[in-house]
């Protein structure tokens, strides 16, 4: 019961993803990162198959390191984004695909915005103001057409993922009680606590 | 036995040179020159020509393409030209594989290959030939001239040996040590196209040793940013807008009759 | 069949020597001078920069470079072959965490890069690459800085000083000469800016100096930090000239008095 939501607001990204572990009906543990940052402004929440996930993101990961260290700056949101739904793409197509859910967010520093791309395991990319992967997409997103305002501040947009969260907690039948919620804007990525 | 280091595929002379390097340097110091000259707000690039014959048919040139003559300048993605001297035929086959480059990078990250990357991606191709396969290096120097986000307007030159660098004015080419040294004199830090653009006439003439040039003898290029879309935009000119930019800039040549006229 | 491309271009010569790669040597010994001192708990790469022309962009200019966030490089030789050696080099630092978990050690990537040029050595139709490197690093997990040479035949070994490039049998010997174990942060970086001085005329301007303190901490010197440094180095050897001179002078003095007192003798023993 995988649950991960993005949002963006005035020059800022929020990645929000549940940190439970689990196999069948057991968790195994509730403290898993599932959001890795990828460069100095760049965040990917990832969810779908376990074993997938975690090796599509570390590859991810090392790929666009690899890129920053060998010309001096990091890839855009927007190149970065691209690229990854291409890996993804490329997967599909093989004999073993990955099947990776996305929500990758970052701030452009060289036009100084902030953007959001939703993708899937199939390689569908699109740019979003929100998005959410797995079932709190079912709750979230009505919520979030009604509340998204682009020009919030963060506490504005904090307080709109807080009634995401509350509301799957309210209706899933089996929701996840911890979150890390990550936050990329001018200053580079950090953690926050709700 | 003389020869031996410098007959032979690119391997190291006992001094630790590479004589195949040089030989391919010196082919390109006959070339024609290709001039470059960073401004503020763009970049602007000029070749010359060398007429082969008097026969030789420019006509199909004049309207297709980007312009020009696609002899030593071309368009090599949306967002670089690149100016070549050297061998033609080496630079067409560099040319096609830095558009190639150009179009991969694209296909993976949609977005224009930074400048800097392009020129990496041929030097890399470059140095390859230098150490690799049996094979001769480049004849060809280049100057890419480009715009991305992360630096801007830029301007790079690469040689023969994959080595590559970052320039606010240089050429290739031949005479370029009295170009060199008249763009060292006249560059400004805050220098315009417009001003760039008399500047690297003014010195292609000098190089030229001819107090006036044509379109026939010369090739022409700008990059600027769009004003409306703010995306960067090369325009090669044609004939007949060199010979409109020569007249207004004086360096036309003049026809015999008004010449005979003055006289 | 001796123009065949697949024949091997480094190839024993009859009295054991492979030829090419020597040759390769003498390519590192034309390029520019680069200096590696190991201190206490701090590691310094010091290059030689060439004074950039007047309308070239400093910024494409790069000596020193970071092979991952604690691992940097400096190479002498030419300068392609150094930027297509550094970037195997970079996909082999992300390839190893990306396999392993974890960064790379100092020794692994000097190894790794050692061995390439070794392959390059060996393999039909290619010639070595022409440069020498110096990695200065920290390994992950550790406190002791380490430096690594690695040569154009594949050879790499560790180093408590060393430098490759220009002059470099010059410096080594300086080196040599004034190294000392435990040295502190400035003192390693004094003495990495006076080996440098030994080769570069020019003073501070064509001098770049990094200096890594811990695992991922990594800082370039500004120009006018060389600078103060290269204006003590000359202060205390103007001091170190104006003590010898007074020296030479006093036993100058002595001398003189001494003969004048044996000129006194001899006069009167003459009598």
């Amino acid at each position: 019961m995988e649950v991960s939501f993005a949002l963006t607001g005035k020059d800022y990204v929020i990645v929000a993803a549940d940190t439970t572990a689990a196999r069948s009906i057991v968790k195994m543990k509730t403290d898993q990162d599932k959001i890795k940052i990828l460069s100095p402004h760049l965040l990917m929440a990832y969810s779908g198959e376990p074993g997938d996930t975690l090796q599509f993101a570390e590859y991810v990961e090392r790929n666009i390191r690899l890129y920053q260290i060998r010309n001096l700056y990091a890839l855009s949101p927007s190149a970065a984004a691209s690229w990854i739904r291409r890996s993804l793409a490329e997967s599909l197509r093989s004999r073993n695909s990955y099947a990776v859910n996305l929500l990758v967010g970052g701030f452009d520093t060289t036009t100084q915005e902030p953007h959001l791309y939703w993708i899937d395991y199939l390689g569908t990319m699109t740019e979003i103001p929100f998005g959410a992967h797995g079932y709190g997409s079912y709750f979230a997103l009505s919520l979030l057409d009604r509340y998204h305002d682009p020009d919030a501040s963060l506490e504005e947009g904090l307080a709109t993922l807080k009634r995401c969260i509350d509301e799957v907690s309210k209706r899933l039948v089996v929701s996840p009680d911890r979150y890390k919620v990550k936050v990329v804007d001018k200053d580079g990525v950090r953690e926050v606590e709700l | 036995m003389a020869r031996r280091y410098d007959s032979r595929t690119t391997i190291f002379s006992p001094e630790g040179r590479l004589y195949q390097i040089e030989y391919a340097m010196e082919a390109i110091s006959h070339a024609g020159t290709v001039i470059g000259v960073l401004a503020t707000d763009g970049v602007v690039l000029a070749a010359e020509k060398k007429v082969t014959g008097k026969l030789l048919d420019l006509s199909s040139s004049k309207e297709g393409g980007y312009g020009g003559s696609g002899e030593k300048i071309f368009l090599l993605n949306a967002n670089v030209i690149g100016g070549v001297a050297g061998l033609t035929a080496d630079a067409n086959s560099l040319v096609n594989y830095a558009r190639t480059a150009a179009q991969r990078h694209l296909l993976s990250y949609n977005e224009d290959i930074p400048v800097e990357l392009l020129a990496q991606r041929l030097c890399d191709l470059k140095q390859g030939y230098t150490q690799f396969g049996g094979l001769r290096p480049f004849g060809v120097s280049l100057l890419y001239a480009g715009y991305d986000p992360h630096y801007q307007f830029q301007l790079y030159h690469s040689d023969p040996s994959g080595n590559y660098s970052g320039w606010k004015a240089t050429c290739i080419g031949a005479n370029i040590g009295t170009a060199q040294s008249l763009l060292k004199q006249e560059y400004k830090d805050d220098i315009t196209v417009k001003e760039a653009i008399s500047l690297v006439l003014k010195t292609m003439s000098k190089t030229m040793d001819s107090p006036t040039l044509g379109s026939e003898k010369l090739e022409f290029a700008v990059l600027m940013l769009d004003p409306k879309t703010k995306q960067p935009r090369a325009k090669i000119y044609k004939p007949a807008e060199i010979d409109a930019l020569l007249l207004a800039e004086g360096l036309m040549k003049k026809d015999e009759d008004t010449e005979m006229k003055g006289v | 069949m001796s123009r065949s491309y697949d024949r091997a271009l480094t190839v024993f010569s009859p009295d054991g020597h492979l030829f090419q790669v020597e040759y390769a040597l003498e390519a590192v010994r034309k390029g520019t001078c680069a200096v590696g001192v190991r201190g206490k708990d701090v590691v310094v790469l010091g290059v030689e920069k060439k004074s950039v022309l007047q309308l070239q962009d400093p910024r494409t200019v790069r000596k020193v470079v970071m092979l991952d966030d604690h691992v940097c490089l400096a190479f002498a030789g030419l300068t392609a072959d150094g930027r297509v050696l550094i970037d195997k080099a970079r996909i082999e630092c992300q390839s190893h965490r990306l396999t392993v978990e974890d960064p790379v050690t100092v020794e692994y990537i000097t190894r790794h890069i050692a061995g390439i040029q070794q392959r390059y050595t060996q393999s039909g139709g290619v010639r070595p690459f022409g440069i020498s490197t110096l990695i200065i690093g920290f390994d992950p997990h550790d406190t002791r800085p380490r430096l690594y040479q690695t040569e154009p035949s594949g050879i790499y070994s560790a180093w408590k000083a060393n430098a490759i490039g220009r002059s470099s049998k010059t410096v080594r010997e300086f080196l040599e000469k004034n190294h000392k174990d435990d040295l502190s942060r400035d003192e390693a970086i004094k003495l990495t800016v006076k080996s440098l001085l030994e080769v570069v005329q020019t003073g501070a301007k064509n001098i770049e100096i990094s200096v890594m303190e811990s695992y991922g901490k990594v800082t370039s010197l500004a120009l006018p930090e060389i600078e103060a440094i290269v204006a003590e180095i000359e202060r205390e050897k103007e001091a170190e000239a104006e003590r010898k001179r007074s020296r030479l002078a006093a036993t100058a003095a002595g001398q003189a008095a001494m003969s004048l007192r044996a000129g006194d003798a001899g006069g009167t023993s003459g009598q």
